[in-house]
Formats: C-alpha cells, structure tokens, sequence
C-alpha cells in the first residue's frame, strides 16, 4: 500500500482556522460594540448584549463611559506631548476611536491597534488602508515580543520617545495564570521616560450581583473570552512603578469628566469600571 | 390644514435671539452626549450643533420650506457619532420644545417648526439606516476577508508541508528562523524516540549532538542571512535513550516571496527507511487519537472476516456512538472528550479480548467493534451488557467521574453477506437504539429495516407531491355525543398515492420525520380556516379544530404562522380549537406557543390524552379548553379499564374542559363514551374524512 500523508497530516495540523471566526460563538469585541450602538455585529452577540441588558439594564451607558474616557484620556497624553499611540485590544475600531481622536487634534498621531480577534483585525485594515500613520497587528497580548517587535509596530512607534500605552476593557480578559502583571511589565519597560499608560478593567468591588450574572451570562456563551474582575489594589498594580496622575484609579466615569457624555445617569455604572492613567518617571 | 402656513418673518438673529440659541444648543448637546457615543468633545459637539441649529431656523424662516435642505441638517447629526434612536427621541423633544420658543418663532409658527422637525428626523432616518448598512456590509466584509486571511494561511502551510512529505517518506519538521521546533511529523519522533507534543516548541539544536550542534547552526545561519541556499549535513542526533541516531539532515527556507519565515528540516536515516514507511503505513490506517484502526482499515478487515466467517457461527458487527459526547466536550472541554475516547478504545480492547476481534475508531465519538464468533464466543446480550458494564466504570477528568454509556447498534453476518449491508445495517439499528433511550441497543431487523427505508422514501417525496397537488384537505366532523349534531369540524390531510390514498395520520407521522410537517401545517390551517369562513355563511357555527404534532406545538415561529392562516381566511381566533400533543404541552416551547395563542382567544386542547395521571396534570396546568382522548384508548369501554376510564372521564369533565374522544369505530363505543361523559368524538364511526364539496358542514342537512 502507498503511504498516505493524511496520517503525518492528522499529527501536526493544529489550530488552522482560528476558531473566532466561528461566528456563531459571540465575540466581546461585536457585543461592545453593539452596546455602543453600532452594527458591526451579528445575531448571536445582540442576542449576548440582549441577554446582558436584561440583567443589567444600563450596560449601553457603561459602554458608552468607558469610549468617553478612552477620547478624554488621549486628548490629556497629547496635552503631555505624547503623539504615539499603542491601542492593546482594540477590538472593533468603532465610534470615536483612537486615530479619530489623536489624528483630529494632530494629524500627525501614530498609532499601532492590537487584537487577536481575526475579524476585529480584518476590519481594521479596511478601516486603515488609506491611513499612513495608523496600523493593525494580529497578536495575542500575552506576547508581548510579537506585539513589541512587529515591522509595523516598529515603523510607527519610536521607543525612544514617549508611547501612549492604552490597554483599556482588555486585561480583565486576562486570567490570573497568564499573569497579567508579569506581562504589564514587560510592557511598561519598552516604554520610555514620559510615556503614558493607560488601563481600565471591570472590578467587583461594588459587590453588584448583576455583574457576577453578566459573567455567568459570558460563561454560558461559549465565547472564548471569560471575565476576570479585580480589585482596587490588584488593579493598581498593573500600572507598578509608573505614577498615577490625578485623581488615581477610580471609577472612570470619575476620571476627570468633562460633560453629560462622560458620565451614566446610574451611579453604579459610574464604578463598575475602573480607569486611571499613570506616567513613566 | 390646505393652506401652506405663511413663512415667519425672516428676522436677523438680535443678541437676544443669538443667547437663546446658544443655550438650546448647550441643552441639545447635553442631552444628546448622554446617550451618543462620539468622537467629540463636548465644546466640539457643542458648536457642531449650533451651527445645525443655525442653519435649521434659517431654512424654517425662508420664504419657502425646502425639506430636503432641512433633511440633510438630520444627516449632520448622525455624522456626529452613534447616535441611535435614543439621540433621536432626545433631539426631537429638545428642539420640539425650544423651537417655539425662540423669539423667531414666537409669534406662532407652529406648523413650520413642526414641518421641521418632520423632515429633520427623516433625514435622520435615512442618514442612519444608510449608517447602519454600510457598518454591516464592511463586517460581512471583514468576516469573508479574516476567513479568507486564515483559509490562505492554511493552504501555505499545507503547501510547504506537502511539498516536503511528499517527496519523502522522512522525518520532517518546521522550525522558524531560530531552531525553535512549530511542527513535526511522527517520523521524526521516532528518530529521536520522543513524542510531537516534546517536541513542539523545543530547540532542534537541544537534540543535536553537542561536537557538531555549531557546524549546524553555523550552515542555518548562513542560510537566513542569505550566504548559502540549503543545509545539507551529516549529523548526530541525541535520541531519549541516549543513543546517537547518525542521520543526514536538510534544511531549507519557506515563505512568501522575500519574506522567509521557517525552516522545512528534513531528516534521513537509510537504517531506519523500512521502518519509516511501515509507520507511514500504520498512520494510514489508524486513528491518530486512540490507536485504533480507522474505519477504511476496519472496513477491508470486515471484508476477509466475512469471507473466512465461520459457516455456524458467523459474526457479530456492532456500532457505538457515545451517549452526549457532544455536551461532554462542551462542558470538559475538547482534551477531556479526547481522554474519554482514549479510555473508550482501552474498555472495548478489554471486553473482547478473548476473542478473536478488531475494535476501530470511526468518526467522532462513533466505534465499531467485530467479532469473528466461535462456538465459545458470548451471545449478543451477553457482549452489550459486558460494554456497558466496562463503560460505566468512571475516568476521572479534573476531578470529576465521567462514565458514558454507549448506543449501540448489532447485526449478525455470515459468508453470504456484503460486508458494505453489513456495516449499514449495523448503522441503522444504531440510529433505531438511539431515538429510543440513550444506553440502548438494538439488533438489526431486516423488516423493520425495509419498512423504515421505504417511510424515508415516502417522507422525502411528500414536499414534492404536495407541489403537484397531491396532498389535500379533508374535513373530519366532530360530532355531538348527546344527540349526534355537529360539534365542530378537524381539518385533516391526505395524499392521493398512485399505490393507493395515504391517510391523515400517517400524512402528519411522515410530514414530522422531515420537519415538512411545519409549512404542511400552516397551509392546511389557512386552506381549512378559509372552507369554514365559507360554511359560517350557510349556518355552520362549530369551531374548527387541528390537532398539532409535538414539532409544530414547539416550532418557535407557531405563533406567526397561525396569525398569518388567520388574517388569511378571515377565522377569529376564538373560533379555532388547536390540540397540543399531551406529551409535550408542559415543555417550555409549547407553553410560550399555548400561552400567546390562548391570549389571543385561541382555544387550546391536549391532544392524543393517555389518561394517565401525568397527562392529567399536565391539561389541568395548561388550562386547556378541551381535553382530547388518544385514538388507541377509544375502545377502553369494553375492557377490564371502563371503571378508571368512566372516573377519569368524570374528574375530567369537573376541570371544565370539553372531553372529546378519538377515533371511534363502532355505535358501541360512542354509546359508552356517551355515558361516561365525554361531549365530543371523531373517527369512522360518524363518517370518512370528506372533501369540502361532500362534507356535511350543517347539521339535518
């Protein structure tokens, strides 16, 4: 009998077809957006968003403090002189996004999108072929030498000056045995003096049992992404020795608000996420 | 209103004017940013809207309205972010009321600001809906665009593996640029005496022999930096038990065009060729996971065993599939499914190890197992218990026992059989265990199979024949049991065969194997529905009835599909009886269809009633209108039953539903029913079901 190469084949073929292009598993990334109001979604991460709007009814304006904080928090690091950006799970790039934003104030902005969401990628590059000086890269943030050393992560970010780090809805993806903390690190030392780093991450520390329904509403979803909510001090300590400017960590709706859009007309959607900016001494 | 209302006084902005505007701007911007994400910062939004604002009371001051002026001011403000419904109703109610009271408008401009608003929200529309398209049309994009991405990334790496393999039966790895192992075959495994998993990720230079590991790296160097074309050496590999394997070794750069990004490393061993290719060959023929021989294997062995088969005692062929494997993987995880399949393979192997047998992985969780019987080999029950009996003993998977129990499927063969019958027969008694209870078995039955072949023809050609027209509505009466009027009329099927008519409840029984049952049904509700609206003219005043099958009570779109026969024949919905199957009335799907139906006036009946105390549970939770006894429970009057029968009739009739009995054959029976109770009955008895022409739709006609 001639040997067959279907049997070396059934050995090492691994992993071709990234199961997230499964659209009939929910993404968060879809759902997050829906929540904004978007739609670039499909069935199955409405009915998701559906399903966590009926256990928390103001997720929409939870979504929506968290994007006003993303625009509040770039317009400060480009007040501090930064004019690079790196976007660490950026997921859709959907209404008032970071080029938006940083490329409004001052065309000149860099900035390098990451996620490893292949269709969240994709869209990205329709969504940034006509734009010089903005870029996506397909990787997974717990490794950070192929985000750090990406020939587009490297053409558009200067590590010798100052990076606005952005790792925002992101790190409570990240489980504790990925070590969340050992990655930060690494991160926080490519950056150079003057860089900025932005976080937000939802914690429990409200104690709202909607939020432990919403994780188990996730759970269900097959989606491969589970949510791992911190505390206070387990936050802080993502951003290690960098320092926090004013007012800290807290509810990013309390982060320097600057209007109605900034804040949730219900109190606890105003805390359910923490966000805080730190800068490299 | 006929007469155009007269355009406001067209009035330059006074201070006073421009402060009022800047201030319904503020309030529009407030209101709005509480709900719309944008890219904007407040002032931004601010004096975006001031300017809609502006443009706005100048088009409602013209002389003459021009709507599509005022409709693009309504796209302005979709531009300006997500804005949704919820930016909409808020940008009306705030420009509603602040309109008309700035002092442009004071002096009584009603209509136009209301004429403003109008076309402002439709411009809104559209620009959104427009909005909307295009973020769906760029995902259906991104999605073709990354399955595509990770589709030709598939197709490069089956090409650089292929390319490699196929020219030789040889160890093969990929290794990207620094030695670091991303894929092996398990040629090279053997070489190095190591499984792939210990090799995956590993240095190719840690198994490297240390006096000529720098003569290696050197050459691959050589090679990335462009100064050599290939690697082409004798080395020294370090197997696990510590021998040295002297093989010679290839390497080469794939990649796209300029852009190299692995190593294909080839390695030969002239000692061990022979061996290669046997394990080449075992490769394929057996399932990777377990071991086992795959299905082609197994099929080729079933072959000659059929040939050689014992003239007495012949063989037996039996087909597994695990129960809920599926939820298994789904809960454990896909690991865990594999650990579970491994075990399986290992308690089969066991159970027939005595005998002469070959146990094989087909698809999935799916496992075959013959046995080539000898005048000491166990009867076929003896077997299934002993596979039971090994499954059941628990793995442990992360704490937790899992035992599966197995379907399975058995056919006996002989000298005189074909081994391809053979495997299908064994694959249908499996499918036959399986729709009974899970942990069955079942031997196959050759009557049973050509009864169950030719319903699958029928069922498969019912869609077909009611295109032609074959299938029809017929008209059954329900009849009054207490003086023999006209109680109601079921709607019912039928299909005119070439081999003769195909009865109503066979019809539905074939119609609910293929799902067809689902539009068959809403047809004939709106064709019978029609019929009776006609009858209603002519003093037919009984309500229609229609029995439902278990798939149409839970069918989620139950709902729109009678509301659509409804509204299409012009029946009020208190005027239809529907029959939810008693078995499944008390399932989640067919309590939201009951519960909405009954709301609308619907009458609901259980269906095909058993009698028995869950059933009668079950239509007292519903609140059925009527309850209808099962066709096979039609002649329990004359049994050694009637007393429970005529007590539970009795405790039905105190619920308040309607007891009606089907298919009753004979005046005796109907007799019976009558005493006992019942108020309605179906079924020969009272007459065939009739064609609407010849179906006697009032009573004493």
């Amino acid at each position: 009998m001639m040997p067959s190469i279907e049997g070396v084949f059934a050995v090492v073929q691994t992993e071709w077809i990234p199961p997230s292009v499964d659209i009939s598993v929910p993404s968060m990334a879809r759902t997050y957006d829906f929540l904004l109001g978007g739609a670039h979604n499909f069935a199955v991460d409405r009915a998701l968003a559906e399903q966590v709007e009926r256990v928390m009814p103001d997720a929409r304006s939870a979504a929506r403090v968290n994007r006003a904080f993303l625009g509040r928090v770039v317009r400060h690091m480009i007040g501090q002189g930064v004019t690079q950006f790196l976007d660490i799970g950026s997921g859709i790039p959907t209404v008032a996004n970071v080029h938006e934003v940083a490329q409004a104030v001052d065309p000149r902005c860099r900035v390098v999108y990451v996620d490893k969401d292949p269709i969240a990628v994709a869209h990205s590059e329709l969504m940034l072929a006509d734009n010089d000086h903005a870029a996506i890269v397909h990787a997974d943030m717990r490794d950070p030498a192929a985000i750090l050393g990406h020939p587009e992560t490297r053409r558009l970010i200067d590590f010798d000056q100052p990076v606005g780090l952005l790792v925002l809805m992101m790190l409570h993806w990240v489980p504790d045995e990925a070590d969340p903390w050992g990655l930060m690190a690494t991160y926080r030392d490519a950056l150079a003096p003057g860089s900025h780093l932005a976080i937000t991450h939802v914690t429990a520390d409200q104690q709202d049992e909607r939020l432990t329904d919403v994780t188990d509403l996730i759970k269900d979803s097959r989606s491969a992404d589970q949510l791992t909510e911190r505390s206070h001090d387990q936050v802080l300590a993502l951003f290690g020795d960098f320092e926090l400017v004013e007012p800290g960590l807290v509810g990013c709706a309390a982060w320097r608000p600057g209007g109605p859009g900034d804040i949730s007309d219900t109190p606890e959607m105003n805390m359910v996420i923490y966000g805080g900016v730190a800068r490299k001494p | 209103m006929s007469q155009p209302a007269p355009a406001p006084e067209p009035r330059p902005a006074t201070p006073d004017g421009a402060r009022a505007r800047d201030l319904l701007a503020r309030k529009w911007t407030y209101l709005l940013s509480g709900v719309a994400p944008t890219a904007l910062t407040k002032d931004e939004l601010e004096s975006a809207l001031r300017a809609q604002l502006d443009a706005l009371c100048s088009a409602l001051t013209a002389d003459r309205f021009d709507a599509a002026a005022v409709e693009r001011i309504g796209e302005h403000v979709v531009a300006t972010g997500y804005v949704g419904e919820d930016g909409l109703r808020r940008t009306v109610d705030v420009l509603g009321r602040g309109l008309p009271a700035l002092p442009e408008f004071r002096s009584g401009h009603a209509h136009r600001v209301a004429l403003g608003i109008g076309a402002l929200a439709t411009g809104f529309l559209t620009a959104n809906r427009r909005a909307v398209f295009e973020q769906q049309e760029r995902l259906q994009l991104s999605l073709l665009k990354s399955v595509r991405d990770a589709k030709w990334h598939l197709k490069e790496s089956e090409a650089r593996f292929d390319e490699v393999v196929t020219s030789s039966a040889s160890g093969v790895a990929i290794a990207d640029l620094d030695g670091r192992l991303v894929r092996t075959n398990d040629a090279i495994g053997d070489i190095l005496g190591r499984t792939a998993e210990e090799l995956t990720g590993a240095s190719l230079f840690d198994f490297v022999h240390p006096y000529t590991v720098g003569m290696l790296r050197e050459a691959m160097r050589a090679v990335v930096e462009g100064r050599q074309d290939r690697v082409r050496q004798s080395q020294r590999l370090l197997r696990a038990d510590g021998d040295v394997a002297r093989i010679s070794l290839t390497a080469s750069l794939v990649g796209d065009a300029g852009a190299s990004s692995h190593f294909v490393v080839v390695v030969e061993d002239g000692t061990e060729l022979m061996l290669l290719q046997n394990e080449l060959n075992r490769q394929a023929l057996h399932d990777v996971l377990t071991g086992l021989p795959n299905r082609q294997f197994f099929g080729t062995h079933l072959e000659s065993a059929v040939r050689r088969a014992d003239p007495v005692h012949g063989l037996v062929l039996l087909h597994l599939d695990l129960d809920a494997f599926g939820l298994l993987c789904d809960s454990l995880g896909r690991r865990a499914g594999e650990r579970l399949l491994v075990h399986v393979a290992r308690r089969l192997k066991s159970v027939v190890a005595r005998e002469k047998a070959m146990v094989a992985r087909f698809d999935g969780d799916e496992f075959g197992v013959l046995v080539e019987s000898t005048a000491g080999t166990p009867d076929i029950a003896t077997i299934v218990a002993a596979v039971n009996q090994e499954l059941a003993e628990p793995l442990y998977v992360d704490g937790r026992g899992v035992a599966p129990s197995a379907s399975i499927g058995v056919v006996r063969g002989g000298r005189d059989d074909d081994p391809v019958e053979l495997l299908r027969a064994a694959d249908q008694a499996l499918r036959r265990a399986r729709t009974r209870r899970r942990g069955q078995w079942e031997v196959f039955d050759p009557v049973h199979d050509l009864a169950e072949r030719s319903r699958q023809e029928l069922a498969i050609g019912m869609p077909g024949a009611w295109e032609r027209g074959e299938i029809t509505a017929r008209y059954r009466p329900v009849v009054r049991l207490a003086d023999g009027g006209a109680g109601g009329v079921e709607a019912v099927l039928r299909w005119d065969r070439p081999d003769g008519p195909v009865g109503h409840e066979r019809c539905v029984r074939l119609a609910e194997k293929t799902g067809f049952v689902l539009p068959l049904g809403e047809w004939l509700l709106g064709v019978a529905g029609g019929q009776v609206a006609w009858w209603r003219r002519n003093g037919f005043t009984s309500p229609l009835t229609a029995a439902l099958t278990a798939h149409q009570a839970c069918d989620a779109d139950l709902v729109p599909r009678v509301v659509r026969a409804l509204d299409g024949c012009g029946l009020a919905a208190d005027e239809l009886v529907l029959g939810f199957p008693a078995r499944v009335v008390t399932t989640s799907e067919a309590v939201d269809n009951l519960g909405v139906l009954a709301e609308m006036g619907v009458r609901i009946a259980v269906e095909d009633f058993a009698l028995g105390p869950d059933d009668f549970a079950a239509a007292r939770d519903v609140g059925a209108h009527a309850i209808r006894v099962a066709a096979r429970w039609a002649d329990l009057g004359t049994g050694v039953d009637a007393g429970y029968a005529a007590a539970l009739t009795a405790a039905l009739r105190d619920t308040g539903a309607t007891v009606s009995v089907s298919g009753v054959t004979t005046a005796a029976q109907a007799q019976w029913w009558r005493r006992a109770g019942a108020h309605l009955a179906t079924g020969p008895f009272f007459g065939a079901d009739a064609p609407a022409g010849d179906f006697r739709a009032t009573p004493g006609e």
